[in-house]
């Protein structure tokens, strides 16, 4: 099994980057790929508990699911600590984790790295 | 070297990032997909002239064209999410957003 990883760098609510991300994310893990996502900067409010947007897709929501099918998604602390999020506010099965414990490990071992950012 | 595979995602008004293309794939294989925004290239022949010249292949999700009623120029190929992923693991080294 090959590994994508996923970096997002935007948030959801900026732009359409969020969308690419779980539809690219779900046709890996169609395909058999395993996918892990690290959210940096912007993009830690993927994992944000409680996302109820009205006329956009849920993207937490999707994101959600689709750890169930076995996607990793891990936010940079740094980042959710310079926005005020704390720990305990992202969903079940995603974790607020680091770039030194997380990112350079999946990188490491990925197959392929893409970067969804502006 | 490797073979690069550039993601594009802002629209021909705001990509200014054509020379940063050359410099960075050098020799090597290279294609572009378009994504969100940058489907409009597709429907531009001037803007996807100049990024023919840089990229021979050139690539659209049929889900942005479609979201946004557009139809392509010839010389671009309509791919969707599981074609992607195929390019990003299976045909190219690497990837580039821009």
């Amino acid at each position: 099994m090959s590994t994508m990883l996923i970096q997002i760098r935007s948030g959801t609510m900026m732009n359409m980057d969020t969308n690419v991300l779980v539809k690219l994310a779900q046709a890996a893990l169609d395909r058999g790929h395993a996918v892990k996502v690290f959210a940096y900067g912007e993009g830690i409010s993927a994992l944000k508990d409680g996302q109820d947007p009205k006329r956009f897709p849920n993207v937490g929501g999707i994101l959600r699911e689709q750890i169930s099918q076995g996607l990793t998604l891990v936010a940079c602390e740094t980042c959710c600590h310079a926005r005020g999020m704390r720990r305990g506010e992202e969903f079940e099965g995603s974790k607020i984790g680091s770039m030194t414990n997380d990112l350079s490990v999946f990188v490491s071992e990925c197959d392929r790295m893409v970067t969804l950012a502006r | 070297m490797r073979s690069k595979l550039f993601l594009l995602l802002k629209s021909p008004r705001e990509f200014h990032a054509l020379e940063e293309m050359e410099a960075i794939a050098g020799e090597a294989d290279r294609a572009a997909v378009l994504l969100n925004d940058a489907a409009l290239f597709a429907t531009q022949e001037g803007r996807l002239e100049e990024l023919l010249q840089v990229c021979p292949e050139v690539f659209v999700m049929k889900d942005d064209l479609q979201a946004r009623g557009l139809d392509p120029c010839p010389g671009v190929v309509e791919i969707d999410y599981h074609q992607l992923v195929e390019l990003i693991m299976d045909e190219y080294d690497q990837t580039v957003t821009l």
